[in-house]
């Protein structure tokens, strides 16, 4: 009993990081329709910002959000002036798949060039309270992945705020809802694009420094975390940012029965199964209005 | 105010304005008539800038609209309501009207402004925190045309508001648009309901296969033969 | 395929298989192999993506079925060509289980469940089949490297063939109208399901073979490695930067790219993923036909400026 509670709780920890990086993935898709494929490469690059930072400069990596966030942020512009941008005159339909294409080959360029900076050796940020354990009822809670699932929670939350309260967050949910009402509203739609990929990008370089401390980074994590995030988003489906984060949580908890049921190594299964399920299902996600 | 002169437009291959013509002065209310597929919507997403002409010009306050972003004409004076409404289905009537000032110039006053739409509409008012969602057709259209009024328009167009209405409520928001006009908004009605736009409009114009076929005053046209034949129906 | 490109065809594929006569190095073979192998499974690819229009991330899982089921079977006992079609048919039978459900799905979503489902495969494959898979001496001693040249060679062949009479066929046009638009196609009563599954059919059993063949070369591998993405985007790398939907696009693609990776190989491993990925993004977004248009715009520009004559235009004795 305790084997299966302590497994679950594992679960929830590692879920709050999926729902981080499926959220970015999501206020990208919904907003603009862009599939990006290459979300797990930037999550891995946040994962190794925050990495650097603590080896060279000493910083820690919760604190080191405070500077990968806003360098997140503007390499999530870059993204979208550069590549992403473009792939916005189309209609919808292209616009997706053009968008996958490109992902594809960004993520397929980023996977290269960090194994030619940084080799394919896996790296883990490792502070001094990084071994602290918090003991509850006979189950073992690491501390930093208690901390990462607050931060990604409260990261969310605050997306969620931003969203209904900033004027420009508002004007990215119209601009999802609808694009062309909301330039018949005086919204520039293309600055709406502009910032809602800049926040997606800003999201995943946050999670990559959570994964970064409480479990490892290495070039190949990319594809791995592009694939939970589109998971999530299959089953929570789009428009609610906390829906999203509970998603994570469900792939967490379902990964972690899928693993006590079936052994270790089929993990990774039950999310993609699920997801195959889910996807001819009900494209639009469970959680979906 | 408003010219629209000698206007082409094409989706694809198949042309949708084949050289319209019109004009919307200042304080008056000019209704867009014709059938389905005339063009009238294209026309609309023209002026509203969704749409770009391959020929011919739109002008509004003598500059040339061509090439302007979307965004900007509503920053200039021009908004729209367009037909089905459109409105943010995850929004409430309140978040509609903040979104409406969203331009620049909208900012100043928006409190006061916001106050005349309750005014207007006093049963927005009420359910000013409701999702739009489950608000009925007629209080739709009214947040539709409270959004667009957030904008300080000058020229407030209108894209068949009355759909799927019932006659009272197509009453009462016609009666709506006649209070906003003698506010100083000009209004272009592109409408289905010809007899209660020809009784509410100073002007209007008759779209057929992307042309204009005729125009004339409200009670001109209402008067004339073809119309008479081809929108009135037998009752007229 | 046009009688005039038959002819340079044939004196090609003869030319290619008298190569292993007249060069003995061993480098030389390998990485010819690699070009033929990879044109089979970048005019697979293509089958389903460039004239069909599915863009299928999922493609290692029937190359990888191919590879497995034809190495299990020939390590036992059977000849090895027969093992191959059994790879192809068990590829070709995978493919239409999971097709009906698969195809429910349109563009981005059944390129990200077809992904989700090789990667199934892969997982689960990796968890069953953990132990590499070496050839017994006996085979090893026995190696002729020219004889799986000479598969690579026919089974490339055989696809470009393939992809030929396809695209020239009522199927192929079929598919085309249904890649333009699946919705208009479906309108005029052209059964776009079928089509997709006859795509679907032909694109696996090429890259099942492909498998199969890459499982009579290789000497020893993890089975899972037989269903790594990279496959399928080498695959995609290939035909989109050679010009997907084209006949010559894969190849050109391959040859490129198998020149470029062992070029780069040799000072920087995975280097070349970094050019291609760039490269595929750009012409995705600046040049959609790949080389193969960049080739046709060259050679409209050199007969614009009269450097070469223009095919085109009848010559003055035809008149």
């Amino acid at each position: 009993m305790t084997i299966l509670l302590q497994q679950l709780v594992l679960g929830v920890l590692i879920g709050g990081l999926y729902g981080l990086a499926a959220a970015g993935l999501s206020l990208i898709f919904g907003v603009m329709k862009v599939l990006n494929v290459a979300h797990g490469e930037l999550i891995m690059l946040g994962g190794y910002g925050a990495f650097w930072l603590f080896a060279l400069g000493g910083v820690d990596p919760f604190l080191a959000l405070v500077l990968v966030i806003p360098a997140a942020l503007v390499g999530g512009a870059i993204l979208y002036w550069g590549l992403f941008g473009w792939v916005v005159r189309y209609h919808e339909e292209t616009r997706v798949k053009n968008s996958l294409l490109i992902g594809f080959g960004l993520g397929l360029a980023l996977h290269a060039l960090a194994v030619q900076l940084w080799t394919a050796d896996e790296r883990s940020v490792t502070t001094a309270y990084g071994g602290n354990v918090l003991s509850v009822a006979g189950i073992s809670i690491p501390v930093v992945r208690l901390l990462s699932l607050v931060v990604a929670f409260a990261l969310i939350g605050g997306l969620h705020l931003l969203l209904a309260r900033w004027r420009w967050g508002r004007a990215i949910r119209a601009t999802a809802d609808d694009w062309e009402a909301a330039l018949m509203t005086g919204i520039d739609v293309r600055r709406a694009y502009l910032l809602a990929f800049a926040l997606g990008t800003g999201l995943a370089g946050a999670a990559g420094t959570l994964v970064s401390v409480g479990y490892s980074v290495s070039p190949s994590i990319g594809l791995e975390w592009t694939l939970k995030a589109l998971i999530v988003v299959v089953l929570a489906g789009l428009g609610s940012m906390l829906g999203t984060f509970v998603g994570g949580l469900v792939l967490g908890v379902a990964e972690a029965c899928s693993a006590m049921a079936f052994g270790g190594p089929y993990r990774e299964v039950v999310g993609l199964v699920i997801f195959f399920i889910v996807l001819v299902a009900r494209p639009q996600g469970i959680f979906a209005k | 105010m408003l010219h629209v002169d000698r206007v082409e437009a094409s989706y694809g291959p198949f042309l949708a304005l084949a050289g319209a013509t019109l004009e919307v002065g200042r304080g008056e209310i000019v209704a867009l008539l014709g059938p389905n597929g005339a063009g009238k919507t294209t026309l609309i997403r023209c002026v509203a800038g969704l749409l770009r002409p391959r020929a011919g010009e739109i002008r509004w306050d003598g500059a040339s609209l061509g090439g302007v972003a979307a965004h900007q004409i509503v920053e200039r004076g021009i908004a729209v309501v367009p037909e089905g409404r459109r409105l943010f289905t995850t929004m409430t009537i309140e978040e509609h009207l903040e979104l409406g000032a969203f331009a620049p110039h909208a900012h100043a006053d928006k409190a006061a402004r916001r106050d005349e739409v309750y005014t207007v509409f006093p049963v927005l008012r009420e359910r000013r925190r409701q999702l739009v969602r489950a608000l009925s057709g007629g209080q739709q259209q009214m947040v539709a045309i409270g959004r667009a009024l957030m904008a300080a328009p000058r020229l407030l167009i209108l894209d068949e508001p009355s759909l799927g209405l019932a006659p009272r409520v197509v009453d009462a928001i016609l009666g709506v648009l006649g209070d906003i006009n003698r506010r100083g908004v000009s209004i272009l009605l592109v409408e289905q309901n010809v007899h209660a736009a020809l009784a509410l409009a100073h002007r209007g114009y008759i779209l057929e296969s992307g042309r204009v076929v005729g125009s004339g005053t409200g009670a001109g046209l209402m008067d004339d033969p073809h119309v008479k034949r081809a929108y009135l129906g037998p009752l007229a | 395929m046009s009688a005039r490109v038959l002819g340079p065809a044939v004196v090609i594929v003869a030319g290619l298989a008298l190569v292993p006569w007249f060069v003995r190095r061993d480098d030389v073979l390998n990485f010819l192999f690699l070009v033929l192998l990879f044109i089979t499974l970048a005019q697979s690819w293509n089958v389903i993506a460039g004239y069909a229009g599915q863009v299928n991330l999922g493609h290692a899982a029937f190359f990888g079925l191919g590879a497995l089921v034809t190495r299990t079977l020939w390590i036992a006992g059977t000849p090895v060509l027969l093992g191959m079609l059994a790879g192809a048919a068990v590829a070709v039978g995978f493919a239409l289980i999971i097709g009906w459900a698969a195809f429910r799905l349109r563009g981005a979503y059944f390129a990200i469940g077809t992904l989700a489902l090789a990667e199934i495969c892969r997982i689960t494959v990796g968890n069953v089949l953990a132990e590499i898979s070496t050839l017994p001496q006996t085979t090893i001693a026995a190696y002729r490297l020219a004889h799986r040249y000479w598969l690579a060679l026919a089974l490339a062949a055989l696809s470009v063939m393939a992809v030929a009479l396809l695209a020239g066929s009522r199927l192929g046009l079929g598919m085309q109208a249904v890649r333009e638009d699946e919705d208009a196609a479906a309108a005029t009563g052209v059964g776009a399901l079928r089509l997709k599954l006859i795509a679907l059919v032909l694109s696996t059993a090429l890259a099942g073979l492909a498998g199969g063949a890459f499982a009579y070369y290789h000497i020893s591998f993890y089975p899972s490695h037989l269903f790594s993405p990279q496959w399928t985007f080498d695959a995609v790398l290939m035909t989109f930067i050679g010009g997907v939907g084209t006949l010559y696009g894969p190849i050109l693609g391959a040859i490129f790219y198998v020149f470029f990776k062992e070029y780069l190989a040799i000072r920087w491993v995975d280097f070349h993923l970094l050019i291609f990925g760039a490269l595929f993004v750009a012409i995705v977004l600046l040049l959609p036909g790949g080389l193969v248009e960049g080739m046709r715009k060259l050679r409209g520009l050199a007969e614009a400026a009269a450097l070469i004559p223009d095919r085109r235009r009848p010559r003055p004795e035809h008149r």
